[in-house]
């Protein structure tokens, strides 16, 4: 079977100057990492996470052993070309600011001058700082710089994301859409490898986790597979009324079954983006990057469907499409229906509006009538959300999402 | 295929030329130069006349912008990579689709494109301050037209080929030793250092005239650029006994003895000189180029006249050379540019070798080494050859063999040739062009290249 990741008894010594074998970073380590997965590869400081990583993407040579990316070897441009790598810490250029930064990796990729440009603005409006583009990238903040980081490991459109630490200095809104991410990509086919001592995080994205100390996997599984406590089970309802509540204790009772019951409390996650994104929508004002969870475009197309997208966006445009339009203000979320006539819509909206410019809505988005079935819905939905500016019905397939974080969206 | 290869190149190249003027590296420098040039414009007088003005500020304006970008060129093709692995950038851009020669080439574009930049406009500078200088002093007629000659100009210069002495010399050798005289002349010498002293004293006696006796010097290849113009016979007479006026009386004949010799009908004049001229001074005749024979043969005639009552010498290595205007002066001043640009390109070189494998401040400080010995080479070279020859042979076959690896910067300054007004030959700038930059600065480019493809770029965390 090919895997996106593997290792054959991966080694590294760190040995001192005489030679002699000092520690052993990384021990015998066989990794096999299946395509779309998302594995998370969790340990405590100093157990060998960074230095496998670093093996693998060969900044490092292995003392022993092999590892393959994409079925080759992380040096090669070719594979490289498929990679997406942020390292622990955002090492950013800090001369450049976050435009050019983006631009300097973009061109290290080669990528045509069109797709560059556009792929630029799509990420800085993902990451939030469009607006702070043009400052230094040495002036911003730990969490900013992060974002970027993050915008330049996601500038090729990579089938393998390596994520190291992704959330490290980042406020709980933009490790949520850090996560978000990570969901949405791994829909589109991603192979991710998530590296992290942050367990939440692990916890929420991952389907595959390997547990590092001392360099070895002391224990490797699917998530729900390690942590499920087999022999209790959970019941969650709406707001019932106390009758329902005393009938179904009544039940359990007579079943000899230990229960409890009370109120779910709400994640301090949830609250804190709650929070902020009511401050956002009173316009206060924030010298820091300014969350949306727009996710760039190009990276939620299918591989397939890739170089139509491109075309599509490559194609003149002017930069600030419309936005809020007087039409677009009109339209309740009431009115928002199903997503069939959404279509007709949204055709309807993109053509007639005239320009008029906005901070919110990215650069123009492919015509809808060009863009095969499966994912459009998605890519549209997206529009439309960012045109309108409201939460979209309930509907939506995005299964670690709830109505909150849906909100919190598009604050 | 390759239109995307030199993109990706290029992209690293812009990116440090933005990292060496973003981070004010560069900018120092820049700002240091366009301050001091000027200045150096009013303030540099030399000897106070306009020619020695423009032979100072020429002087201290090349010598300044070369060391300031030779220093700068080595900071930023060493900070470029050192900061890079240091701050760990490189961990992002190692990790995209670029070889790390490819990056490595991409650096050294930067630099370079840096330094024609640089060396373009403190040039352009230099040479627009050159030009315009004389406009600004009421010069005579007189002094400009010396300047032309002296100064604004590309002097070729030709100097008579040491006479073979060889025979001679071992004839006196053997000589000596055979009557027993050598022990006596030269106690405690080694032979091949007697051998020298009496090479060098039998090229002096070539050298030397008596009173009423003459010497012929003849040259070939004398080719002016304009043969309408003058071209100069330089010369310094020294005496065995000095003349109570100090002056020697000296009867000069120049052109095609050949006309003479046999016969022939003369096609171009020889051109007689009677004059007077102080001893140990550089002195000038100035002869119009008709002179020369259409095969570029010419021919110098010295007579020791009665008038003088002394042995006259002229000294090996200057008493006499044929001087004239071979180039225009600025195309000279590109040839001198781009001699200071090839210096700039071996020590980026040098910068990124050395900081593939150093640290900040110990790669600085090896090519730091490597530059200034690089500008004292000449002098320490010749040093080694007044030494005796057991230790000559010792240091000659160590650190001599290693300086003589190195460049040797101030054997190719260029203003020495641009101050006395002298031709760069182009032949001189291949020469050093495929020394410096195609034989020494590329050995060190390729051990850079094979240095950093092979080393661990990541630092050991545990």
């Amino acid at each position: 079977m090919d895997y996106a990741i593997e290792t054959i008894s991966l080694t590294k010594v760190f040995s001192d100057w005489w030679g002699r074998a000092k520690a052993y970073a990384v021990d015998d380590l066989n990794l096999q990492i299946r395509y779309n997965e998302v594995y998370g590869l969790l340990g405590p400081n100093g157990s060998g996470k960074t230095t496998t990583i670093k093996m693998l993407l060969g900044l490092l040579h292995p003392t022993k052993g092999h590892a393959l990316l994409l079925g080759g070897d992380g040096t090669d441009p070719k594979i490289n070309r498929r990679i997406g790598f942020l390292p622990e810490e955002s090492y950013l250029y800090r001369f450049l600011n976050a435009r050019e930064t983006l631009d300097f990796y973009g061109r290290l990729f080669g990528l045509a001058p069109n797709v560059r440009k556009m792929r630029i603005e799509a990420l800085l409006e993902m990451v939030g700082l469009r607006a702070v583009a043009s400052r230094p990238v040495g002036m911003y903040s730990k969490g900013m710089a992060r974002r970027i980081g993050l915008a330049q490991a996601l500038i090729n459109d990579p089938d393998l994301l390596i994520l190291d630490e992704p959330t490290t200095g980042l406020d709980p809104i933009g490790t949520r859409q850090i996560k978000d991410l990570i969901i949405k990509l791994a829909e589109r086919g991603k192979t991710i490898l998530l590296c992290s001592h942050l367990l939440a995080d692990v916890e929420d994205v991952c389907d595959r986790i390997a547990i590092l100390y001392g360099g070895r996997i002391q224990a490797e599984g699917q998530v729900r597979e390690l942590l499920q406590q087999s022999g209790r089970r959970q019941i969650v309802t709406s707001d019932v009324s106390d009758e329902a509540v005393n009938k179904i204790r009544g039940i359990l009772e007579s079943e000899n079954a230990e229960c409890e019951i009370t109120s779910p409390m709400e994640k301090l996650e949830t609250f804190f983006i709650n929070t902020v994104v009511e401050a956002q929508q009173q316009a206060r004002p924030t010298s820091g990057a300014v969350s949306t969870t727009q996710i760039g475009e190009f990276l939620m197309a299918e591989k397939s469907q890739a170089g139509i997208l491109d075309k599509l966006v490559s194609a003149p445009v002017s930069e600030d499409k419309p936005a809020e339009s007087p039409a677009t203000q009109r339209i309740q979320p009431s009115e928002v229906p199903a997503p069939e006539p959404d279509r007709n819509l949204l055709g309807e909206l993109t053509k007639s509006t005239p320009p008029a410019a906005t901070e919110q809505v990215g650069p123009a988005k492919p015509a809808p009538s060009e863009v095969a079935e499966p994912q459009d819905r998605k890519v549209r939905q997206g529009v439309l959300d960012a045109l309108t500016g409201k939460t979209p019905p309930a509907t939506t397939e995005r299964p670690h999402e709830g109505p909150k974080d849906e909100e919190a969206a598009h604050g | 295929m390759k239109r995307p290869l030199m993109g990706r190149i290029w992209a690293v190249a812009v990116n440090t030329i933005r990292q060496a003027l973003r981070m004010k590296i560069a900018l120092i420098f820049i700002v240091l130069l366009l301050v001091l040039l000027p200045v150096l414009g009013l303030t540099a007088t030399g000897d106070g006349t306009l020619k020695g003005r423009l032979q100072t500020f020429v002087s201290y304006g090349l010598s300044l912008t070369s060391l300031l970008l030779s220093l700068l060129t080595i900071i930023v093709s060493v900070y470029t990579i050192t900061s890079d692995i240091e701050q760990r950038q490189i961990y992002t851009v190692a990790t995209k689709p670029i070889r790390r020669y490819q990056l490595l080439l991409g650096k050294l574009l930067g630099v370079v494109v840096l330094n024609v930049a640089l060396v373009t406009l403190f040039a352009g500078i230099v040479y627009g301050v050159v030009v315009f200088l004389p406009g600004f002093y009421d010069a005579s007629e007189e002094t400009l037209r010396q300047i032309d000659n002296e100064f604004y100009t590309a002097r070729a210069g030709l100097v008579p080929a040491a006479p073979d002495v060889e025979e001679e010399v071992t004839d006196l050798y053997n000589r000596l030793e055979r009557t027993g005289q050598l022990r006596e002349a030269y106690p405690a010498l080694p032979p091949d250092r007697i051998l020298r002293e009496l090479t060098l004293r039998k090229q002096l006696e070539k050298r030397a005239t008596g009173v009423g006796d003459g010497l012929v010097w003849e040259f070939q290849n004398v080719r002016p650029l304009d043969p309408d113009q003058s071209i100069f016979i330089r010369f310094k007479y020294d005496v065995a006994v000095e003349p109570p006026n100090g002056l020697i009386y000296g009867r000069w004949q120049i052109g095609d003895m050949r006309q003479v010799r046999y016969g022939m009908d003369f096609k171009t004049p020889i051109w007689p000189e009677d004059r007077a001229d102080p001893v140990r001074t550089f002195r000038e005749i100035e002869v119009p180029a008709r002179v020369i024979a259409d095969d570029g043969y010419l021919a110098v005639g010295f007579l020791n006249v009665p008038a003088n009552s002394t042995t006259v010498i002229f000294p090996i290595e200057d008493g006499l050379e044929i001087l004239y205007k071979a180039d225009t002066f600025t195309s000279n001043f590109i040839r001198g540019t781009l001699l200071i640009l090839f210096r700039l390109i071996f020590l980026a070189c040098l910068g990124l070798l050395a900081a593939s494998f150093l640290s900040f401040p110990v790669a600085i400080l090896f090519c730091l080494v490597i530059f200034f010995t690089g500008t004292v080479s000449g002098f320490v070279l010749e040093s080694f050859e007044q030494l005796s020859a057991s230790a000559w042979q010792v240091y000659s076959y160590t650190i001599g063999a290693l300086v003589r690896l190195l460049p040797q910067f101030d054997k190719y300054n260029p203003t020495a040739f641009l101050v006395p007004g002298r031709l760069i030959a182009w032949s001189m700038l291949g020469r050093v062009l495929l020394l410096m930059v195609g034989i020494q600065a590329f050995v060190l480019l390729v051990l850079a290249l094979i240095v950093f493809s092979f080393r661990e770029l990541a630092r050991i965390v545990i």
